[in-house]
């Protein structure tokens, strides 16, 4: 995973004000690598909320000085934080990818960490995951970074894959960490008794019974 | 990555008729107008559920209606005349290919990407038509115009409504059982109907009709005059044996799918006489289905896929004759846990139809009453001579009685157990990954129910008199025959969740020293706990005098036991002989590592992650970090002592398999009767012998582990650097070669050349 040294790669944080070019080129380079389509609307719910979890890769090739364009987006890592079913804060990634010609170098590890490290400075307890079983290169990774497969997920994309749900705990004690009654009413019908403005309502994609 | 799937699932939308629709467009444009790109308009109840859901207007991978400007269809409609004339040829390619979509559709793909892209069916089955009648080629046509000719009027549209009326009964009886939509199974019907409303003798006399008609054509060459033929009775069997359904239970009649089967060669092999015909296929009738999924690409799978998975249907629905005699929980659980382990998994059809068979309105096997059933269990394993089961028969009805008492407090027992326990068969009908993760939540259900059943034992055991029992510390304890069966069950579990872990490669490979660790922890506290449940039998039969039959029951029961304990002397032995294997390949760093130093989580975080489904579980308590570290490294322990341990292990569990191999599968009933499944009996034998040659290969790499050991002499002097055992293990994943069984992780230890430095 040694840096190459024809390639000048710098990394930022996701900024709203730059949305227009950072949204396009992060759509075309997921929708070109992951095999699930998404509407615009998941790229806003993810940015709008937690833009500052979203970190990109740019490659600022010599040759390339072009000032008026941004320089080519090469990476993306998209996730949120939020407690989850009301208990342990939890951190999602719900998207990684890299452009093709820039794979094994190291760039999807350093995406994740920046966004893992994001989340640790605001308290996540832990993260969690899902990712097709044949992407073996992104399972390696993720657990080269300490995440365990906790369950597989059987036929869980639209293209029929199954898929394994890897999760990390970030602290002791967190499997303890009481959370609501995956079987009890839904949260927004319980009384708000939460720290939280608004607290959102439990995700139904994905579709776990409180694993 | 994030997925998208259970979101597209059908939504009902709520419409009153008081609604009056006034337009907003202009107020909404103009508001839209003061808004930037990129700013977010949400309410607190928009959610991810809902962004994942939404479709992009002009997108033309999610909007239906968008045609781009480069595409070359020019129309959203297909010109295929479906009256036009086909040849034999192309009318059996037709149905070959509408069988490889029925039975993409058996696998869990959608209608829209399979059976409903062939505008045949779309035809006859849109409108939705009122009258049987409705249902041929020609509907929507001016009176009088042609319904096309003989071959498609007859035989091809007897073919296609023979077709949709078995997708009807295979729909009817999934949706009336436990699945999960879209991992299992695609309900999703779009607004259509598989004509259900129809009575299935229409389709039969359709087919009877179309066979006589297609048997007097001479004109039609013989091959695929044959090869029409076939097709037709194909379809005309597997209509009936769809329609037999849980019928089977008072048949006993296999008839229909072994009739099936008979078929499917010559099928397979008339299927090169066959011509395609791609037109009559499209992915663009999905526009026109009421959905909020975009179109997905037409979902193609080969002939010979589709003829195998219709084959282990017929073979799987063949053999679920073979578990119909009742003898008994037992043997139920071996026969059902047997067929369903199968690989691959029998469909979801299948699936659906075991769960019924095994209970329907509170019936096992169509036969025994629920309360019997767990009578008998509980006869078998915990009170075989015990007045608790006898109470209910009793006609007293003096509340003041003890027996009336008693069996009240049964009867409460009953009601509150007998749908878990059944739920312990029923979930082996869930698909692989379900099975876990549903025992993952149901051993907490358990464990609340060891203490209800313990409240209930304390109430039972005053009503019943029962004596205390004098330990040799001099102690006393009871028998707590309830709380003791519900322990039994809860360890059963436990077992599962953990051997389904290996199957689904849950586990990195540094975790498999501790999990077989924590494996043979469980069958120890597991054996342990059927031994005492035998001392309290033992110790109850010797306070009274039984009659004959009890005494048949009493031996039953320890027949019973010893069965038990064997098979679970052998998964201990076997996960202890690994544990300490595993403990040398760690320790000499021949076991590869998933993590990294630089990870965000240590060895202690993932240990509370893997146990987090027994966290919040009572008994077994869970073992402590450093208890379970110290255990599951075998610390203190010289390398010579764990390769010790591993050549005795292994060298008992393959004794240990080779006896239960030899009791089989089944136990005999009270008459000496052994159940009789043999096709089930086989699977099983198989399994147990995959175990026993895994057990040869844990032997194998233990030697090799042993002599590399050896062949490095003794432990240097203090302060030299040990050398390296220049090995390299590698682990077949389950369902690769040389994985010999899915539940046993064993590695293959193979010699490498020595480094001169040690890759870490």
């Amino acid at each position: 995973m040694a840096e190459d040294a024809s390639l000048s790669l710098h990394y930022s944080r996701y900024t709203p004000a730059h949305e227009d070019c950072y949204v396009h080129s992060m759509r075309q380079l997921i929708s070109k690598d992951l095999s699930e389509p998404y509407s615009i609307y998941v790229y806003r719910y993810f940015l709008y909320q937690w833009g500052d979890l979203c970190f990109m890769a740019f490659n600022n090739h010599p040759q390339t000085p072009n000032s008026d364009s941004a320089p080519p987006m090469v990476g993306v890592v998209v996730s949120k934080l939020e407690p989850h079913r009301g208990g342990p804060l939890r951190g999602y990634i719900a998207m990684l990818a890299v452009s093709e010609e820039y794979r094994g170098k190291g760039i999807a590890t350093k995406l994740v960490r920046m966004a893992i490290d994001a989340m640790v400075e605001r308290g996540a307890d832990e993260i969690a995951l899902e990712t097709e079983i044949t992407n073996t290169a992104a399972i390696k990774l993720y657990e080269r970074l300490g995440f365990l497969r906790s369950k597989r997920l059987h036929r869980y994309y639209l293209n029929g894959n199954s898929a394994y749900r890897l999760v990390l705990h970030l602290k002791e004690g967190v499997g303890s960490i009481r959370s609501l009654d995956p079987y009890g009413p839904p949260p927004e019908h319980i009384p708000a008794a939460h720290p939280h403005p608004h607290p959102p309502p439990p995700l139904p994609v994905l579709y776990e019974n409180g694993g | 990555m994030l997925p998208n799937s259970q979101a597209r699932a059908p939504t009902t939308r709520v419409t009153s008729q008081s609604v009056v629709p006034r337009d907003i467009t202009e107020k909404f444009t103009q508001a839209a107008s003061r808004l930037k790109t990129g700013q977010l308009v949400k309410d607190e109840y928009f959610t991810l559920f809902e962004a994942v859901g939404a479709l992009e207007i002009m997108d033309p991978k999610m909007d239906s209606g968008y045609l781009g400007p480069e595409e070359d269809e020019q129309t959203l409609d297909d010109d295929y005349d479906v009256l036009r004339d086909l040849t034999p040829e192309q009318v059996v390619g037709i149905m070959d290919e509408l069988l490889c979509h029925e039975m993409a559709w058996h696998m869990g793909h959608p209608l829209s990407q399979t059976l409903f892209t062939s505008l045949y069916l779309d035809k006859l089955l849109w409108p939705v038509p009122r009258i049987f009648e409705d249902t041929h080629f020609g509907r929507g046509r001016v009176s009088g115009e042609e319904t096309g000719s003989e071959l498609v009027h007859i035989v091809l549209r007897a073919y296609c409504l023979g077709l949709v009326k078995c997708c009807d009964f295979v729909h009817t009886r999934v949706t009336a059982e436990f699945f999960y939509e879209e991992e299992d199974f695609s309900t999703q019907l779009y607004n259509r109907t598989l004509l259900s409303h129809f009575d299935n003798g229409l389709f039969c006399n359709l087919l009877d009709r179309a066979i006589f008609w297609i048997d007097d054509q001479p004109a039609i060459d013989e091959t695929l005059r044959s090869a029409i033929k076939a097709r037709l009775e194909f379809r005309l069997k597997f209509l009936l044996g769809l329609q037999q359904d849980i019928n089977i239970i008072q048949t006993r009649s296999v008839d229909h799918f072994e009739a099936c089967l008979s078929l499917l060669p010559s099928m397979q092999q008339s299927s090169r006489a066959g011509q395609p015909v791609s037109e009559a296929f499209s992915w663009k009738i999905q526009r026109r289905l009421a959905s909020t999924v975009p179109p997905r690409p037409m979902v193609t799978i080969s002939l010979v896929d589709a003829l195998a998975h219709i084959k282990r249907l017929f073979h799987d629905g063949i053999h679920l004759n073979q578990v119909l005699d009742y003898q008994g929980p037992h043997n139920l659980r071996v026969a059902i846990w047997t067929l369903l382990s199968r690989k691959p998994q029998p469909s979801v059809y299948i699936r659906s139809l075991t769960q019924t068979i095994i209970m329907n309105k509170s019936i096992i096997l169509g036969a025994i009453p629920v309360k019997q059933f767990l009578y008998d269990e509980l006869g078998a394993l915990v009170l075989p001579s015990s007045i608790l089961l006898e109470a209910s028969l009793d006609e007293t009805e003096m509340p003041s009685d003890p027996r009336f008492q008693i069996a009240q407090l049964m009867d409460g027992f009953v009601r509150r157990f007998s749908q878990p326990f059944v739920d312990t068969f029923r979930s082996a009908c869930l698909n692989r990954c379900r099975i876990r993760r549903t025992v993952c939540h149901t051993i907490v259900d358990w464990d609340n129910l060891q203490m209800e059943a313990e409240d209930l034992d304390e109430q039972l055991r005053v009503l019943s008199g029962e004596p205390p029992l004098e330990l040799p510390n001099g102690d006393t304890t009871y028998a707590y025959p309830l709380s003791s069966w519900t322990y039994h069950q809860k360890l059963i579990q436990f077992r599962l969740i953990l051997q389904l872990g290996f199957e689904l490669s849950i586990y990195a490979p540094e975790e498999l020293p501790g999990m077989y660790w924590y494996l043979s922890h469980i069958c120890s506290t597991h054996l342990g706990h059927i031994d005492r449940i035998r001392t309290f039998i033992v110790s109850a039969a010797q306070r009274s005098r039984l009659s004959s039959a009890k005494r048949a029951q009493l031996r039953k029961s320890f027949l019973l036991f010893d069965r038990l304990t064997t098979q679970i002397v052998a998964i201990d032995a076997f996960a202890i002989s690994l544990h300490a294997l595993y403990v040398l390949l760690s320790r000499h760093k021949i076991l590869p590592t998933a993590s990294s130093p630089q990870a965000y989580s240590n060895d202690k975080f993932r240990y509370e992650l893997r146990m987090k489904p027994f966290l919040s579980i009572t008994l077994p308590e869970l073992v402590p970090y450093d208890e379970y570290h110290r255990e599951a490294t075998l610390q203190g322990d010289s390398d010579e002592i764990v390769l010790e341990r591993a050549t005795k292990a292994i060298g008992e569990a393959r004794k240990a398999w080779e006896a239960t191999l030899a009791n089989g599968p089944f136990l005999e009933d009270s008459d000496g009767e052994k159940l009789a499944a043999p096709a089930l009996a086989e699977d099983w034998t198989r399994d147990v012998k995959d175990t026993m040659r895994a057990c040869i290969g844990a032997s194998i790499a233990i030697e090799s582990v042993k002599k590399a050991i050896l062949a490095r002499g003794s432990p240097p002097t203090q302060g030299t650097e040990t050398p390296p055992l220049n090995l390299k293990a590698n682990i077949p994943e389950a369902g690769e070669k040389g994985r010999w069984h899915n539940w046993w992780a064993v590695p293959q230890v193979l010699q490498v050349q020595a480094q001169s430095k040690a890759k870490n």
